[in-house]
Order: C-alpha cells, then structure tokens, then sequence
C-alpha cells in the first residue's frame, strides 16, 4: 500500500493506492491520524484501494471519531467496490458521508 | 325537565321519576345532580339548596352541586362538622329553624356574603346501610322563611330517590371501569404471550408450558437459537403476583433475549441481566431464574442458577438428579456474585432430559387434594417418558387442578430433551423432515495453502480464494464476499490464536461441492474458547472486533470442529452458491 497527501485549498486529500490489511492498516492509521492532528477537513480518497479489511475499517473510524471530536469533517470520496461492499457489511455506509467525487468531497466539507 | 319549576301543578311523583331516568341516562352524574338540586330546591321553594357527597372514606364532605345565593361547590369540610355533617353522623334528616343559635351552624359564609340564613332542611342520602351524603336547603322563599315539618317530609322522600339514583350510577361507572380494566388487563396478557417463544417442531429438543394463575403472569421462559446453532434458554419467576410481576416478568424477559444476542455465557448473562433489574426495579421483588446454553450437537447444557428451584435431571437409565441454587436471586443486589459472573454448571445430558420448573408445578394441587411436590412431578415425567417431550409436559400440567377457584400460582415448566439427538444419532438414516444440509456429493478440493502466521502473507490467501473463486465460475461478488471472511479470519488466528508470533502454522483449504464453497482454516496454537469468539454489537461504533462480525453476516455456516489430534483449532466456513 502507498499514500499520498495533497493540500487543496480548504482540506487536505489522503489517497490510498492498494489494499489496506492486516500488514499495511497500522501505516494507515498514522498517515490518517497525523493529518487529523493538522485541525483541517480531511478528504480519504478511497478509488484505489482494492481490499480493505476490517483494521483498515477501524482506523478509518477511529480517525474519524477523532476529527468529529476536534470539529474537523473527515469525508470519503471515490471509494471503490470491493471498499464499499466492507463498509456495507459493517454498517458504516450511512455513519461516514461518502461522496462520489472529489468536487463532491470538498463541497461537502465547505 | 326544565319547565318542572315553572309548573306548579308538576306531580312529585312525576318529578321523582324523571329524576331517577336522569341519572339512569346521563353519562355525567355531576351534570345530572346539580339538576335535580335545582329541581329540589324549586320544587320545596327553598332559596338556596347544596348536595353533599361524601369522600371514599367517609371522612370528609364535599359539596357536589348547589343553586342559590352562594356558591360553595368544592366546599370540602370534615364529615362531623356542620349542620349537614351533624345529620350525616346521625344519619337522621333535620329540620332547623333558628339557625343562629344552633352550635353547629358555620356563620362564616352568611358573614362573608351579607346572606342572612335562617333555616336549614337537611336530608341524609343513604342506601340500605350505605351513607352517601346529604341535601341541604336554605331558607324557605315565602312567608317568615322558615320550613314546616312537611318542606322535611317532602325532602326526605325525594332525597330517598336521588340517593338510590346516586348509587346506580356509581355502580353503573365502576362496572364500566372494571370493564375496561379487564380489557387493558387482557391486552396485557397477549402481549404477554407474545413474549413466549413459539412452540417448536416435535423433535425440536426444548418445549415449554406456561399457565397464569390469573390474566397476566409472573412466570416466563425463552429460548432462541443462536447463530452458531447452540439454543440458549431461560425460565423464571417473579416474586409477589398481578401487574406488578407481570411487568417486572417482561422487562426480565427482554433483557433476556437482548443481552442474550450477545452475552453466550450463562453465568455472565445472568449477571447481566442482575444488574440491570437491581438499577431500576422496585424494592423487594426479585427474580429467581435459571439462565443455560445447549449445544444440540454435543447434548452438553452449561446453566447457571439465581436462586431458583433446583432443576432436575433425567438419565436414560431413570436415575433422577436434582441442582439446587449456589446463588441468590437476580434484583436484590449487583454486589452480590463477582465479575466472573453467576456459578456455572456443565452438564452431558447424554440423551437424558433436563427439566426446570415453578414452585407452581409442585405446590400445584393434585385432583386429591394433595400438592404435587418434586416426587409426584418426578413420577409424572418417568411415566410419560416414552412420550413426545411436549406431550409429557402437558401430561404435568393435566395433574395440576386447573378446576375451581384460581389456581394458586402460575404454572411453568421447561423441558431441554436430549433424546432426539441421541435417536438422531443412532438412526442416522432416519429421513428428517427438513433437509437443511442437504448431502451433495464429495467435497472436492481446489487448493491448500500453508502460510506462517504473518500479515504480509494474507494477500496471498486473498487472491488463491478468488482464483478458486474464478475457477468454478461462482459469482464474482459472493467470491469477494468469501475473501473477507478468510482474511478476517486468518487475522483472528494470526493476532488471537498465534498471539501476533509470526512462526505459527496456518493451513487452508479450500473446497468446493455442487452448491457450496467451502474453506477450512487450520492452526496449532492453544485451543481457543470458541464461546468468547462473537461478533460485536454494531451499534457500537469502535474501531476493532469488527471480523468477526464479518464472518458471521458473510457466510452461511461457521462451525469449530474438533482436532483429529486434540491440538489447535480447525474452523469451517462454507458459503452456499447458487
């Protein structure tokens, strides 16, 4: 699994390319965590992500659960099949805003 | 009635008999007293006249209805005190008048209105025995205003007839409160019985009996199959009778089948459950209940008991043991067992019947007289133990005198039956009614993968399990489905089983039948608790104890057989397709 962050404008994008297991979900969680330290609305880019297990799922939360705390907005984007079908399954579909562009993302987080 | 004052030549009896339809018809007793004081009143040619009701108690007077100078409805004052509770106390109607000077009087209207009141009529109401209260009236309209012995006689007559209308009509509004009581108790009752689990197949191997002694119940049981095809089961019974055991039943009741979901042993889960009737029940009821598990592969029962009657057990040699209670009952205190829970019992029915039951059963009258106790109802089970698990409860309760009179307690009995599994067993060609694993031929395999017990390998595993997937042409979406539940898995033996040491020996094997994709996953580690491996509450959002959960939603079947060598844990996961 790589990642890559980029700033654009009002929030910060964090795209993951590969699959987000067991092995590679803890490099995950520090990527996401220190980027919800920087106090910005945080877009995952989730479009290349072709596995993502349920580590993967929790570090996801927890960031998430860290940055609503803080008052960030932390917003999936372009999150692939096999990603959503994993969130589906642990009924975080409707808890996470997904949204299907990048545009959409950062429209939703102002 | 309204052109009765204005008529003079109005016949009492006329008068009275309207009065007593009045009250017969009116919905509204208020409204239908204060007419017939108004006619009273006009027809004795008083100025002023009040009817007194006396409270439920007999200990106050208040004043229902009056016409005249003052209004004093509401007036409430202590059924010994004027002159109307003096003819109350007295149950004698009186005619008063000098006022003024009568030690009775209570000056403090007349001071407070200018009115000047100078005689007083008074006619107690009373049925039979019964004391309602009383009509007074004030002053006579005409001459010196004061009342003749005859204005008396005419109120007493009168004053007979509104308290007999009075009276039917209370009747007639308690009959109509007691109706709809009993419809909200019989409404209580079916929901009630709604909490009761259905009535399993014949050879379903639990079966239960419950009879309210009244409507609604204090008495319950349940029991629901787990997803791991392991029934768990309760019964109970709540101190005390009526509505307030029945509500305290169905809130155990549902607790119950809540934290059973989750909670899969029967020590903690009685904890559970004590712990939150001790938060919010009423002091001093309590629950005794047996909370168990059965696992109907293996004919084990693991139980745990909060002070209930000692559940018995049938051998299949007829040997009977009995299981009294290490722990008190459930609501009387959280302190009272420890963390780990209520005391657990395991026991191997081995075909036997393990039977648990209400002090209603055994105190329960027999058709002599005599209460049942734990040998007549002993009795009752060896004989009907040729008989279908159900038939031989009710043949229990059939002993019990359900005759006259209520019964003295409610009636409740379970039975968990080992037998059918064990006939299962022994006639394994015994055609099943319902063919659930439907036998499709050999299980073929496709591949077996040993890995180490690391993350980095499960990528591997992830792809061999679509390829084999691809292979057999199964749908492209089940196949990723089925890839979740063996990463997930495999995580669980790599973090849980081999504790994260990356030396640990994982073999998978993947196989196929004509309707099934199958994966077994194979480790060395120590044997793990297989009852502490559930999936977590979603309602919950926390990150981790998500896997297992994904396992459970993803596939059709997830079992732990056991280890031809007794060593390390062999789980089975098979997906239907098509």
């Amino acid at each position: 699994m790589k990642h890559e962050i980029t700033d654009q404008g009002g929030a910060l994008i964090v795209s993951f390319i590969g699959d987000v297991d067991l092995q590679t979900s803890p490099e995950a969680r520090n990527v996401l965590l220190e980027c919800v330290a920087k106090g910005r609305s945080i877009l995952v880019d989730l479009s290349k992500v072709g596995y993502i297990d349920s580590s993967g799922v929790a570090s996801l939360v927890e960031s998430f659960q860290k940055a609503k705390k803080s008052g960030q907005n932390l917003v999936l984007v372009s999150v692939s099949d096999g990603a959503l079908r994993v969130l589906k399954l642990a009924r975080l579909d409707k808890v996470f805003t997904i949204c299907d562009t990048l545009e959409d993302g950062l429209a939703a987080v102002g | 009635m309204a052109d009765v004052a204005s008529n003079p030549t109005y016949d009492q009896l006329e008068l009275l008999s309207e009065m007593g339809r009045d009250f017969a018809s009116s919905l509204d007793i208020q409204a239908a007293l204060e007419r017939a004081v108004s006619h009273i009143t006009d027809y004795v040619e008083a100025e002023g006249g009040a009817l007194f009701l006396l409270d439920e108690e007999g200990s106050t007077l208040t004043c229902h209805a009056c016409v005249g100078a003052t209004d004093i409805i509401g007036l409430t004052l202590p059924s010994d005190q004027g002159i109307v509770g003096r003819c109350v106390q007295n149950d004698k109607s009186e005619i008063v008048r000098d006022v003024q000077s009568d030690p009775n009087f209570y000056g403090k209207f007349d001071e407070k209105t200018g009115y000047t009141t100078r005689s007083i009529l008074c006619a107690t109401l009373s049925v039979k025995d019964q004391r309602i209260g009383a009509i007074e009236l004030i002053n006579k309209r005409t001459g010196d205003h004061l009342f003749e012995d005859s204005d008396l006689r005419l109120l007493e007559s009168m004053s007979a007839s509104a308290a007999l209308a009075i009276h039917n009509a209370r009747m007639a509004e308690a009959l109509v409160e007691q109706e709809r009581f009993a419809r909200e108790l019989e409404l209580a009752a079916e929901i009630q019985r709604s909490l009761l689990p259905e009535r399993g197949d014949d050879d379903f191997p639990i079966h239960g009996i419950n009879i309210p002694a009244r409507t609604v119940s204090g008495d319950f049981y349940d029991f629901f199959q787990m997803e791991d095809g392991r029934i768990c089961f309760n019964l109970g019974d709540v101190s005390g009778k009526g509505m307030n055991a029945a509500l305290l039943m169905a809130k155990t009741a549902s607790l119950f089948r809540c934290l059973g979901k989750t909670v899969h042993q029967p020590g903690k889960l009685l904890s559970r459950i004590n712990q939150e009737i001790c938060e919010t029940a009423a002091r001093g009821m309590f629950v005794t209940m047996i909370v168990g598990i059965y696992n109907p592969r293996t004919g084990i029962i693991r139980f745990a008991n909060a002070g209930h009657e000692p559940p018995l057990f049938f051998d299949t040699s007829g040997d009977v043991s009995s299981f009294p209670a290490d722990a008190p009952p459930a609501g009387i205190s959280p302190y009272l067992v420890g963390d780990e829970g209520y005391p657990e019992e395991e026991l191997q029915l081995d075909g036997g019947a393990f039977y648990i039951f209400t002090d209603g059963v055994t105190e329960g009258y027999l058709a002599d007289g005599s209460e049942m106790g734990v040998d007549g109802l002993t009795d009752i089970l060896h004989a009907g133990k040729s008989q279908l698990t159900a038939s031989r409860l009710n043949e229990v309760v059939k002993k019990i005198d359900l005759g006259a009179g209520p019964l003295r307690d409610d009636i409740t009995i379970l039975a968990i039956d080992d037998g059918t599994r064990v006939q299962k067993k022994l006639n394994p060609e015994t055609p099943k009614t319902q063919v659930i694993d439907l036998d499709d031929g050999d299980e073929d395999e496709l591949v077996q993968i040993d890995i180490p017990s690391r993350a980095d390998r499960l990528r591997l595993v992830r792809s061999a399990v679509t390829q084999a997937g691809e292979l057999c042409d199964f749908d492209g979406e089940l196949v990723q489905n089925v890839v979740i539940a063996v990463d997930e898995a495999l995580q669980n033996v790599i973090r849980h089983a081999y504790g994260n040491h990356p030396g640990g020996e994982i073999k998978i094997t993947i196989s196929r039948t004509a309707s099934k994709f199958i994966v077994h996953i194979r480790d060395y580690a120590d044997s793990i608790d297989v009852s502490k491996v559930k999936p977590r509450d979603l309602g919950d959002i926390k990150p981790g104890g998500l896997g297992t959960h994904f396992i459970r939603e993803v596939m059709d079947e997830v079992t732990f057989l056991p280890t031809p060598d007794e060593r390390g844990n062999l789980l089975r996961m098979v997906k239907q397709v098509g």
